[in-house]
């Protein structure tokens, strides 16, 4: 035991142990600044799934390769409109983060697609509605699936599209205009 | 004096050749460490423990209505190992900023009452996946679930483990189900 230590001990005394060790640990003091720039201000994300096609995975069915984007999140649950691609923790499962567009805000009425029980709803204080952009509605895992989402749910937006190239760029979400069905509260 | 000098002579050589160049002579150097620091004790904030002050009259006979801190474990977070009976910090779900703490009162697949017991309804409802049921102790002075609903557990903050402050009222927050669950499950 006491010559295992000693070796040990000599071994952290060699240059490149204690310097690589010193290295390590210096990285290590960036870890948390990485971790609270990632989750308050800026991330990377790749996107899974078909449900913001044609918008988003334009190629889902015919490639596994997916889109890269910027997701924006600083004060991303202040002022959000409709038409912005937001970010969210589901309300079905604390650990899942999912996109979809904003379709409503609260005290706008929603006609509301296939699952959803009801014709219309009128969306609460706080909420929001949220839709994929596939139109076939089997892609998408939504508001007509779990209802509307509390704003405080909001992660981030997706404000740029990184990749693929030929439609890099700022996304244009006041552009979007309304879905068919939603009157303004 | 020459003992004194004798018993600096360590500081005084360290401090002739030392590596590192003194931290205030550089600014910047200063401002990263600061930024490193002021990171870490955000994540440990929000992920590790915090402390802050309680208000409002919801959850009175467990808390006054000011003046008396609590610690929270934000381990629990999103809802993590709750169980029925823990006191948790949650955002409110139809306020844009407000935090609130109430107590867990149901989880998936639990069934629930709607309103208070002695509202004369017993109307029920089960507890959705990914969603727990919070009310708080002083029900006629409480908002909670029976007003907005099941609450998602991503907005679970953490759980509250103690009353810290005032110090002489120092309370470990004690689960009242578990004594009786735990009889049962032996």
């Amino acid at each position: 035991m006491a010559s295992l230590w000693a070796r040990i001990g000599a071994s952290s005394r060699t240059p490149f142990t204690r310097q690589f060790g010193t290295y390590l640990l210096g990285l290590a003091t960036w870890v948390p600044v990485v971790v609270w720039f990632n989750t308050n201000v800026a991330e990377i994300t790749l996107i899974n799934g078909p449900s913001m096609y044609p918008f988003l995975n334009s190629h889902y069915n015919e490639s596994t390769r997916r889109d890269l984007v910027l997701n924006w999140k600083l004060y991303a649950q202040e002022s959000l409109a409709r038409g912005m691609i937001v970010t969210f923790r589901t309300p079905h499962d604390p650990n899942k983060i999912s996109v979809k567009r904003v379709i409503g805000l609260e005290g706008d009425i929603v006609h509301t697609r296939r699952p959803y029980p009801n014709g219309y709803i009128r969306v609460p204080p706080g909420h929001i509605w949220v839709e994929g952009d596939a139109a076939d509605e089997r892609l998408s895992i939504d508001s007509n699936t779990y209802g509307p989402i509390s704003a405080r749910l909001v992660t981030g937006r997706i404000t740029h599209i990184l990749s693929p190239w030929n439609k890099a760029g700022r996304v244009r979400w006041w552009e979007h205009v309304d879905r068919v069905g939603i009157v303004r509260g | 004096m020459a003992p004194f000098s004798s018993l600096l002579r360590p500081f005084l050589r360290r401090a002739q050749t030392a590596q590192q160049p003194s931290l205030l002579g550089h600014p910047f150097r200063l401002l990263l460490r600061t930024v490193k620091y002021f990171c870490f004790a955000h994540l440990f904030w929000e992920y590790g423990y915090s402390i802050g002050p309680a208000e409002g009259p919801s959850m009175l006979p467990t808390f006054e209505v000011s003046n008396e801190w609590i610690l929270i474990s934000k381990l629990y977070r999103h809802g993590r190992g709750v169980q029925v009976g823990d006191l948790v910090n949650y955002k409110i779900p139809i306020e844009p900023h407000a935090e609130g703490i109430k107590r867990v009162v149901g989880l998936p697949g639990d069934y629930v009452l709607i309103d208070s017991p002695d509202s004369g309804s017993d109307a029920m409802i089960q507890v959705p996946p990914g969603h727990c049921w919070l009310v708080g102790d002083n029900l006629p002075a409480s908002r909670d679930s029976r007003a907005f609903g099941p609450v998602p557990l991503a907005l679970v903050r953490g759980k509250v483990l103690a009353k810290t402050w005032p110090f002489y009222e120092f309370q470990w927050m004690r689960n009242p189900l578990k004594e009786y669950s735990s009889v049962s499950d032996s």
